[in-house]
């Protein structure tokens, strides 16, 4: 599914976050979107997943067009995010945290005390892949902060949607836990999902990205390939002028 | 030695009610973040359901009145505070409203039954009142404490063991995210505050028989579980009852030498202490 914006505006008291931005994200690859410190690339995904309001413009989510999202309609619009500084459920176990959301929702069989098998081996295989199942029992509030992050994304991975925003979800993670999160961004992308990457590390860009986004100050400054956007002088000026 | 027994019993007992108001209290405040006032007419509208039943058998009367607190309780958050959450109403707008709420619920009762007290039927009439070490206590009394600690017991369950009561942590803890991850924020809040009304109306019904029922009688309780929720720590469900009874030990032996009129004073002072010296209530839950 694909995701557009068309002249999408955000405004916290006349700073302009997002400013008359048009981009459009494809599935099946991975678009990385970077900029420099208060670019707006924060904003924008908040803006997408109903975290803001939208100021002006529109969000296109396949061929629907919307001009407010509200945050319980997210899930709905097939759209899944982390966070940049990540949120987590602190007092909760692991694995409560995902079956939290792999739980049906209806009062009668939420009373039962426990999951499904099928939620169960669904938040098993999950916590397996992002490297978690030793610490299911544990708080998330006793996880160190990359443990928090490889929680957040495996939250991701439990909502199973189309649309993944990922917000800086290597910074503060140990080089085996980039790895771990690397290849479940490649799996992402070979099931077909529209996967958004928010990352400074360019390196990991290269890596990883088929195509990028440079903002500056709410502004689309440049999209392409990385190796060429990257090159551009422009974009290297940004970067160089923080 | 008597005199002491018997406000050990006197505050055990004030404890548990205080309990039952605070539990439904801080479950209502951890999910929704706002003081929800009306919580207190909860108590009124389950104690007047049972004397409105009164012709009825105690089976019947008795869970009428809880689920009759309850259901205004999920009520009134689906019609008043849900559409205030949604227009992104401050907390003390919504403070406000359930003071509204409140009042007119009050009034209400008291237009339909009368500003007078009513006794509710007789509970345990052929029960003796017990003595233990030189104090006494009635079957009321034993059914208050036993009443608080099974409500106090089965919320706890439920907040962790159940996936409903995980839910619940979750809006508790991080309403945005919540909704994001598809959590039905709303529907799960009409369900707490009828938990939560529910476990008030319990209180009610149990103040109704050991004393009498009267329109008024909410504020007191509804004061005394915020007080017992604020020194225990806000939204925490153990916090809540450790307050019910500092605060009913306090109250109780506070007034050891002096008159009774001063309890409500005591009470208060311990809450100003509180907010001067511990704000965050004995258990922080950060
Ligand atoms: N909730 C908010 N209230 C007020 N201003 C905000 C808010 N969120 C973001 N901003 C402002 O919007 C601008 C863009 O911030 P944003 O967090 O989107 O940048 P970013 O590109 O994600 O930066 P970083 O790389 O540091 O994460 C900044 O000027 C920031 O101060
Ligand atoms: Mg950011």
């Amino acid at each position: 599914m694909s995701l557009k914006t068309k002249n999408l505006e955000k405004h916290f008291d006349g700073v302009h976050a997002v400013d008359h931005l048009s981009i459009e994200i494809k599935p099946g690859v991975i678009t990385g979107i970077l900029g420099p410190n208060g670019s707006g690339k924060t904003t924008l995904i908040n803006v997408i997943s109903g975290i803001h309001p939208i100021d002006g413009g529109e969000i296109a989510i396949g061929s629907q067009t919307f001009s407010s999202i509200k945050r319980h309609e997210v899930p709905d619009f097939d759209i899944t995010r982390t966070f940049q500084n990540v949120r987590v459920f602190e007092q909760m176990t692991v694995m409560d945290n995902l079956l939290v959301i792999l739980s049906s929702r209806s009062v009668l069989t939420s009373l039962r005390q426990r999951a499904t098998p099928k939620q169960l081996d669904r938040a098993q295989e999950v916590l397996k892949k992002v490297g978690l199942w030793e610490k299911r029992n544990s708080l998330a509030s006793k996880l160190s902060y990359g443990q928090r992050k490889l929680l957040e994304v495996g939250r991701v991975l439990a909502m199973d949607k189309k649309i993944n925003l990922f917000d800086e979800p290597f910074a503060g993670m140990f080089p085996e836990m980039v790895k771990r999160v690397s290849g479940i961004l490649q799996n992402l992308k070979q099931c077909g999902k529209t996967i958004v990457l928010i990352e400074h590390n360019m390196q990991l860009i290269r890596e990883l990205c088929d195509y990028v986004i440079v903002m500056d100050a709410g502004k689309l400054l440049a999209q392409g390939e990385p190796e060429k956007v990257l090159a551009q002088k422009n974009v290297i000026e940004a970067y160089l002028g923080e | 030695m008597d005199f002491v027994v018997q406000l050990t019993i006197n505050s055990i007992i004030a404890g548990s009610i205080y309990t039952l108001m605070a539990l439904g209290f801080n479950l209502t405040y951890g999910a929704t973040k706002f003081f929800n006032l009306a919580h207190g007419v909860m108590a009124t509208i389950a104690g007047y359901t049972v004397f409105y039943f009164s012709s009825q058998p105690l089976y019947i009367s008795i869970p009428a009145g809880i689920f009759a607190a309850g259901l205004v309780g999920y009520v009134l958050d689906r019609t008043i505070y849900s559409p205030l959450r949604k227009r992104k109403a401050s907390n003390m707008v919504l403070l406000v409203a359930s003071l509204g709420v409140f009042t007119a619920l009050e009034s209400l009762i008291a237009l339909k039954f009368s500003s007078q007290h009513q006794s509710l039927p007789e509970i345990f009439a052929s029960v003796p009142t017990f003595n233990l070490f030189g104090g006494s206590f009635t079957a009321i009394h034993l059914l208050i404490v036993a009443s608080a600690a099974v409500c106090a017991l089965g919320l706890h369950a439920l907040l962790k063991y159940t996936l409903f009561g995980k839910a619940i942590n979750a809006v508790s803890d991080d309403e945005e995210v919540s909704k994001i991850v598809g959590i039905n924020t709303n529907r799960l809040m009409g369900q707490v505050f009828f938990v939560g009304s529910a476990i008030a109306g319990v209180a009610g019904i149990l103040v109704g028989f050991d004393t009498v029922i009267i329109p008024i009688m909410g504020m007191p309780l509804l004061l005394k579980g915020i007080i017992a929720a604020i020194i225990g720590g806000l939204g925490s469900l153990w916090g809540g009852v450790l307050g019910a009874f500092l605060l009913g030990f306090v109250e109780n032996f506070g007034i050891w030498h002096i008159s009774g009129e001063w309890k409500d004073v005591i009470a208060f002072g311990l809450l100003i202490l509180f907010l001067i010296f511990r704000p965050q209530g004995i258990l922080k839950k950060s």
